[in-house]
């Protein structure tokens, strides 16, 4: 299976916050007690992303030149290659599908919350009882939550379809990279000269790559996102040294065991 | 034959000690489930983190209330635990031949507790105080706390693990399987040692004991 993308063009948001809608509603995020929303002083609501808010759109005011520049941004699981959550996952709950990009299990997942601190992009999010640590972790399936598979039924991801300036397409990854690009270059020639697509290269390519009019930082993106080298030391350095300093441990103490008991039997 | 005895650990120590190393246990295994990622199937739905969080409570409670109970004595630990000299070197030196082979001439006599027993006090309080800060971190700090700081308490919280499961390991060793420790098992079951095994486990304390200035019990 080819690997799947959707590239998401700033230039063309209208900012009209049907993709989070649509992904709400697909999902089944918009059934019981809604979300608590405040007036912050933007357009952009709710505050942040949450269990059953998979998907937001951010909303950045940037200062230049005198003038007010409203950005939009796209807020949601990048399912980045080197996904620094399928590496930290203690039993392989989030895992990367036939489609490159990463889905979990629900039912096995232990609520540890690796994977909340250890996302370079700050997505997945996890309903927690402070008192008991009862927990889950919500993100993005890439709308391949079993049940409501669109992609395995050969859909577009609820965001996808529902897009009214098409800011958001779905496709094979090669494909949208090509178009991204050639959007790029001609953002370029009408003078944007800082225009970007974001995700080719980052964590070995996203699957949610952005077409921007300018650098990343300025959309609060960051710049080179890594996976964070103490998040993944537990798995690389931390398991394996516990393992090989318990089992010495054992090993030693059985030896001294039989030595020791051999020594004591000689002295009677 | 009659044989004389002497108390090393009184009965609200024994029940301290006990009450701490079960709530330790019960953190160190429902900590293992996530270590294992074949043991991890125990861990979905939060449940061993609901246990955790109890035995926890109570790892932090018994020392507190140790130091509420017995202040002199948690302080004679500390001031033991924390006091190295040229003694616990010769001991460190000469402690592998005996663990071994049972060669006692090099070991110099021992206080109440010996050199290996106050490195155990010593990564008990260090590595404690780790485990309760970072699991406090992790506790109260999920949602607020910068990403960074919990990544490196996971690390810190997993470094104190390894560290203290192993000596665990040996503490249950020492304390149970060891040929020669044949009565440090009875100071903590039922309080009271042989005066021959005092002596020759720790001679120095067994002199003030037997001096009548008795230290008590830590």
């Amino acid at each position: 299976m080819a690997e799947k993308a959707i590239l998401y063009d700033a230039t063309k948001c209208t900012a009209c916050r049907g993709c989070q809608a649509a992904c709400k509603q697909w999902n089944m995020n918009d059934e019981g007690a809604g979300e608590k929303t405040a007036v912050t002083g933007s357009y952009e609501n709710p505050a942040d992303l949450s269990p059953k808010t998979w998907l937001k759109m951010r909303f950045t005011e940037v200062e230049s030149g005198g003038k007010v520049r409203w950005l939009f941004t796209r807020q949601a699981c990048m399912h980045c290659t080197d996904a620094a959550c399928v590496k930290v996952c203690p039993n392989g709950t989030l895992y990367h599908n036939e489609y490159g990009t990463v889905s979990f299990n629900k039912d096995t997942c232990t609520g540890c919350g690796y994977c909340l601190d250890a996302c370079p992009f700050n997505v997945p999010r996890s309903t927690r009882n402070l008192l008991t640590g009862i927990a889950k972790m919500d993100k993005c399936t890439f709308c391949t939550s079993q049940g409501l598979d669109r992609i395995a039924e050969g859909y577009e991801p609820a965001c996808v379809k529902t897009c009214p300036p098409k800011a958001l397409i779905y496709g094979d990854r090669t494909t949208l990279l090509a178009t991204g690009k050639l959007r790029v270059q001609a953002l370029q020639t009408k003078g944007l000269k800082n225009a970007n697509l974001y995700g080719e290269n980052e964590l070995g390519g996203l699957h949610v790559m952005y077409v921007l009019d300018d650098s990343p930082a300025v959309y609060g993106l960051p710049v080179s996102p890594k996976v964070p080298g103490e998040s993944i030391a537990w798995k690389d350095v931390i398991q394996p040294v516990g393992w090989a300093v318990g089992g010495l441990t054992i090993v030693g103490l059985g030896l001294n065991y039989l030595v020791a008991r051999a020594n004591a039997k000689k002295e009677g | 034959m009659s044989h004389q005895e002497v108390e090393k650990y009184r009965r609200p120590v024994r029940i301290i000690h006990w009450i701490h190393t079960g709530a330790f246990v019960i953190l160190f295994l429902t900590g293992l489930v996530l270590f294992i990622p074949g043991l991890a199937f125990l861990a979905e739905d939060s449940w061993t983190r609901l246990i955790h969080r109890i035995a926890a409570a109570i790892f932090v409670i018994i020392p507190v209330l140790y130091l509420i109970i017995n202040p002199a004595a948690v302080g004679r630990g500390l001031k033991q635990a924390f006091t190295w000299g040229a003694e616990d070197l010769g001991w460190l030196k000469a402690a592998p031949r005996y663990y071994f082979l049972g060669d006692e001439k090099d070991m110099p006599p021992q206080g109440s507790m010996n050199s290996g027993q106050k490195m155990w006090w010593f990564i008990t309080v260090v590595f404690g105080f780790l485990f309760i800060i970072s699991g406090l971190i992790m506790w109260f700090g999920k949602t607020e706390a910068p990403l960074a700081l919990l990544r490196w308490m996971v690390f810190v919280h997993d470094v104190a693990f390894i560290v203290t499961g192993a000596m665990l390991f040996l503490h249950i060793y020492l304390g149970v399987f060891h040929p020669k420790m044949t009565e440090a098992w009875k100071s903590m079951a039922s309080g009271k040692i042989s005066v021959e095994y005092a002596k020759m486990h720790h001679g120095k304390w067994y002199e003030e004991v037997a001096k009548g200035q008795e230290e008590k019990t830590q």
